[in-house]
C-alpha cells in the first residue's frame, strides 16, 4: 500500500492526466445515446488496435536497435498485399513457393560454406576475386532461371484479369482459377536445377566474401543445417509435384481457413523480410544513424514503387472471410450463438449494430497480440534480454549474450507485427498504396502520446488516438450541443487528424516524455 | 606464477583518438591486480579492450593461453570473464532477481551460485523483488558484482567499485571482493589508492595510455616518490 502511495506522489502529473483523459472520454460518451457510444468505443478500439500493431513494432525496434524505421508503414502495406495474394490468388502463392524454397536452400548451408571457403588454398589475388566472379555468375544463372519459372498471376493491363476483378469475383463468391502457367522454352528439370545451382553458388560466394576476414575454424559437419537443406528441397519439389491439386484445394477452401492461412503467411513473411532487412541492410549502419534514416526512408519509397509495379496503383478490396460476411436470414445476429450459426457480418450489441470483423475481431486480435508480446517481454529469458538491451546493449553483450541475434529477432518481430496488422486491416480498409503512410503517422502520434520506447505506452497511446478519432467522427454526425450556439457544433472531417495532433500537443506540454516515457 | 590474463602492448583507438598507446599487464592466476593512474589515463579503456568492447587495433590479449583480441565481446565474455563496469550498469527496469538471472550462461547457474552470492551480499536477498531503479548506490554496486559471479567466471574485471560510496559501504565492499578473490582472479581499476592498496597484490600504473610501471603493491606502498609522480596523492 505504501509503495502505491509513493508511486502516486511521484507520478502525480501522470495520474492527474490519466484522470482528466478518462473524465474527458466519459463526458464525450455521456453526451451520446448508448448505441452510439458502444459503436464509437468499439471503432476506437479497432483503429487503436491496428495502430498498436504498427506502433508496438516501431517502438520495440527503436527502443532496442535505435533504428527509426521509416519503412514501417510501407511494410504494413506490403503485409496487406501479401495477405491479399494468398487469400485471393492462392494459386500464385503456391507457384511462388517452389522457386522460393529452392532459392533459399543454398543459404541454409552458410556455416558449411564459410568453413569451406576459408579452406580454399588460393593466391591472394584469386582469393579476393573468385567470390565476385561467382556472385556475378550466380546472378546471371538465377536471372535466367527465375524469370522463366512459370507463375500464374494477374494482368495489370487487362481489366478482366486485374487484381481488382479477381478481388471482386472472390467477393461475389465466384473465385476464378485461371489456367496454370506452364514452362516455355526450357525444361522444368533444367530450370529448377539452375535455381538450385545458382542458390548454392551465390551462398558460397557470399561466404567467400566474409571468410577472407576470418581464419578457418575446424570442420564440424552441421547436420542440422543439412537436415534443413534436405527439408527445403523436399518442400520445394513436393509442392511442385502437387501444385495443381493444391491450388484447386486452396481455391475451394472455406475462406475463413484461407484467411487464417493468409494472416499466418503474411506474418511469417514479414518476419523473414525483417530478418533479411536487418542482417543485410541495417546491420552495417548501426554506427551511422543518419544513413539509417535515409536508408529506411529510401526503402519505404522503393517498397511503394514495387507494390505499384506488382499490384498496380488502383485500389481494390479484400473480401471478408466467410465467418464475417453473412447477410441473409437471421442477420444481423442478436446473440453470439446466432452469429456463429449464420456467420453474420453484423451483430446487435447494446442496441448498436456492430460489424463483427471490423469492430470485434480486429480489437480482439490487438488484445491477443498485446498480451502475447507482454508475456514474451516479461516472462521469457529472451524478453528479459530485450528489456535489458533497451537500457544498455554493451552490458548485455559483456555478459556473454549475442546481442546481434536478439537485434535480428526484434527487428523481425516488429516487421511481423506490422505485416500482420496490414493483412488484418485489408478486409476493412481495402488495399491502396497509401494505407501504410497513414498508419505510420497514426503510430508516431500514438508513440508521442504514450512514450517513444515504452511498450504499455504504445498500447495506451494507440488506444487514445483511436478513441479520439472515432469520437470526433461520431460527433461530426450527431453534433455537440454547445452553450452559446443555436445549432449543434459538428466537427468537420479535417478536424479528425487535427484532434489527435491536438491531444498529442496537450499531453506533450504536460508530460514532455509522453505518458509512460522515461526521462533521459 | 601462471598468468590467467596477459595484455601485451595493446593500442586502442576510439574514433580518431589513440587512447591506449602500448599497455602491457600480467594478471597472475588467483591474484588481485590493480590498474592505477590518473583520471583519463586509460584504465577503463584497458578493461574494455580486454572484453573487446573497444577492440584493440594492435597488440595481443591472451586469456587462459588463448589469443582473444579481435573476437566478439560476447564470445570473449563467454570464455569466463565477468565485467563490473564503472557506474555499475544495473538494468533499472529489471528486478534484482532478473538482473542476476540474465547473467546465466547455463540454465540453473543462478540456483547453483545463490547461496554464495547471498552469503557475500545478504542485502540482495531482501531486495530480490525490487527493480534496479529502487536500489541505492551501494546496493547497485553489490548487485553489479553479484551479477558477475552468477556464471562461472575465472576472471573478474571490476571498474571503480568504491566510486561514490560511503566509507562504511566501501569497507563492506573491500571485504566482499577479498572474499570472492579466493575463487577467482580479479583485475581491478580503483581510483582510491587506499582501497587499491588494501586489496591488491600486484599493480600496473598507466600514464597517458601507456603502462609505465608494474610490480608488487607492497613495494609500491614504500615508494612514495612513484606514488607522488604518477598518482599525485598518497
Amino acid at each position: 500500500m505504501n509503495a502505491f502511495f509513493h508511486s502516486l506522489r511521484k507520478n502525480s502529473v501522470l495520474w492527474i492526466t490519466i484522470l482528466v483523459l478518462v473524465a474527458f472520454f466519459a463526458t464525450a460518451a455521456h453526451g451520446m445515446s448508448t448505441k452510439d457510444w458502444v459503436i464509437t468505443l468499439l471503432r476506437g478500439l479497432s483503429v487503436g488496435s491496428l495502430t498498436f500493431l504498427v506502433a508496438s513494432g516501431f517502438s520495440l525496434i527503436f527502443g532496442l536497435l535505435d533504428v527509426l524505421n521509416l519503412a514501417h508503414g510501407t511494410l504494413f502495406m506490403i503485409g496487406a498485399y501479401l495477405g491479399w495474394t494468398v487469400y485471393v490468388r492462392p494459386d500464385t502463392f503456391i507457384d511462388i513457393l517452389t522457386p522460393a524454397a529452392l532459392l533459399a536452400s543454398g543459404f541454409v548451408l552458410a556455416p558449411l560454406w564459410e568453413v569451406l571457403a576459408g579452406r580454399l588454398q588460393l593466391g591472394e589475388r584469386r582469393k579476393r576475386a573468385w567470390p565476385w566472379v561467382g556472385l556475378l555468375l550466380a546472378v546471371v544463372v538465377l536471372f535466367l532461371t527465375l524469370s522463366r519459372y512459370p507463375i500464374s498471376t494477374w494482368d495489370l493491363e487487362n481489366f478482366a484479369q486485374s487484381p481488382g476483378t479477381y478481388a471482386y469475383m472472390a467477393d461475389q463468391g465466384q473465385r476464378l482459377l485461371p489456367p496454370q502457367a506452364e514452362f516455355e522454352g526450357i525444361s522444368p528439370a533444367l530450370d529448377m536445377a539452375g535455381i538450385l545451382f545458382g542458390s548454392l553458388l551465390a551462398a558460397f560466394s557470399l561466404a567467400g566474401l566474409s571468410a577472407s576476414r576470418q581464419p578457418a575454424d575446424r570442420l564440424r559437419i552441421p547436420w542440422l543445417r543439412i537436415g534443413m537443406y534436405v527439408l527445403l528441397l523436399a518442400v520445394g519439389f513436393g509442392i511442385y509435384a502437387v501444385n495443381d491439386t493444391l491450388s484447386v484445394t486452396l481455391n475451394e477452401l472455406n475462406t475463413t481457413w484461407l484467411f487464417s492461412i493468409a494472416v499466418l503467411v503474411a506474418t511469417l513473411g514479414g518476419f523473414a523480410l525483417g530478418a533479411l532487412m536487418e542482417s543485410t541492410l541495417i546491420r552495417p549502419l548501426y554506427i551511422r544513424p543518419i544513413y539509417q534514416l535515409m536508408l529506411t526512408l529510401g526503402l519505404s519509397a522503393v517498397g511503394i514503387e514495387m507494390v505499384r509495379a506488382l499490384w498496380g496503383r488502383t485500389e481494390f478490396i479484400m473480401p471478408k472471410p466467410a465467418l464475417f460476411s453473412g447477410a441473409g436470414e437471421g442477420c444481423p445476429a442478436t446473440s453470439l450463438s446466432g452469429w456463429l450459426e449464420h456467420q453474420c457480418s453484423t451483430i446487435f450489441l447494446l442496441g448498436g449494430r456492430v460489424r463483427v470483423y471490423n469492430e470485434i475481431l480486429i480489437p480482439l486480435v490487438g488484445i491477443v497480440v498485446l498480451i502475447a508480446v507482454w508475456v514474451l517481454l516479461k516472462r521469457s529469458r529472451l524478453g528479459m534480454i530485450i528489456r535489458a538491451g533497451v537500457q544498455d546493449r554493451e552490458m548485455v553483450e559483456a555478459l556473454g549474450i549475442n546481442v546481434k541475434r536478439v537485434f535480428t529477432f526484434v527487428f523481425s518481430l516488429g516487421i511481423g507485427l506490422a505485416t500482420l496488422g496490414g493483412t488484418l486491416a485489408a478486409p476493412s480498409l481495402g488495399l491502396s498504396n497509401g494505407m501504410g503512410e497513414n498508419y505510420l503517422l497514426n503510430a508516431l502520434i500514438a508513440l508521442a502520446i504514450g512514450g517513444l520506447t515504452s511498450y504499455p505506452g504504445s498500447a495506451i497511446g494507440s488506444l487514445l488516438l483511436g478513441m479520439m478519432q472515432q469520437f470526433i467522427i461520431k460527433y461530426g454526425q450527431i453534433g455537440i450541443k454547445l452553450p452559446f450556439l443555436a445549432e449543434p457544433f459538428k466537427p468537420t472531417p479535417p478536424l479528425v487528424p487535427a484532434s489527435t495532433v491536438l491531444l498529442m500537443v496537450i499531453i506533450l506540454l504536460v508530460l514532455p516524455q509522453g505518458l509512460f516515457g522515461r526521462k533521459e | 606464477m601462471e598468468n590467467l590474463l596477459e595484455i601485451i602492448d595493446i593500442h586502442t583507438f576510439i574514433g580518431q583518438y589513440h587512447i591506449l598507446q602500448g599497455v602491457t599487464a600480467r594478471v597472475p592466476k588467483g591474484s588481485i591486480t590493480t590498474l592505477l593512474g590518473r583520471n583519463g589515463a586509460g584504465k577503463t579503456t584497458t578493461l574494455k579492450s580486454v572484453l573487446g568492447l573497444t577492440a584493440p587495433g594492435k597488440g595481443k590479449v591472451v586469456f587462459k593461453g588463448r589469443e582473444i583480441q579481435g573476437m566478439r565481446s560476447y564470445e570473449i565474455a563467454a570464455l569466463g570473464i565477468g565485467f563490473v563496469p564503472e557506474h555499475r550498469a544495473i538494468f533499472r527496469d529489471l528486478t534484482v532477481e532478473e538482473n542476476l538471472k540474465i547473467a546465466e550462461r547455463r540454465k540453473g547457474d543462478f540456483g547453483r551460485k545463490q547461496d554464495f552470492i547471498f552469503d557475500l551480499f545478504p542485502d540482495l536477498e531482501r531486495l530480490i523483488r525490487l527493480t534496479g531503479s529502487h536500489l541505492s548506490g551501494g546496493q547497485q554496486q553489490m548487485l553489479a558484482i553479484a551479477r558477475a559471479l552468477v556464471a562461472d567466471n575465472q576472471l573478474l574485471l571490476i571498474d571503480e567499485p568504491s566510486e561514490g560510496l560511503a566509507p562504511v559501504i566501501i569497507e563492506h565492499m573491500i571485504g566482499a571482493i577479498r572474499q570472492l578473490s579466493a575463487d577467482s582472479t580479479v583485475l581491478l581499476v580503483e581510483q582510491n589508492f587506499l582501497v587499491a592498496s588494501q586489496l591488491a597484490e600486484y599493480y600496473v600504473i598507466i600514464e597517458e595510455g601507456k603502462s609505465v610501471k608494474s610490480g608488487k603493491i607492497a613495494d609500491l606502498v614504500k615508494d612514495q616518490g612513484t606514488i607522488h609522480r604518477y598518482l599525485g596523492a598518497a
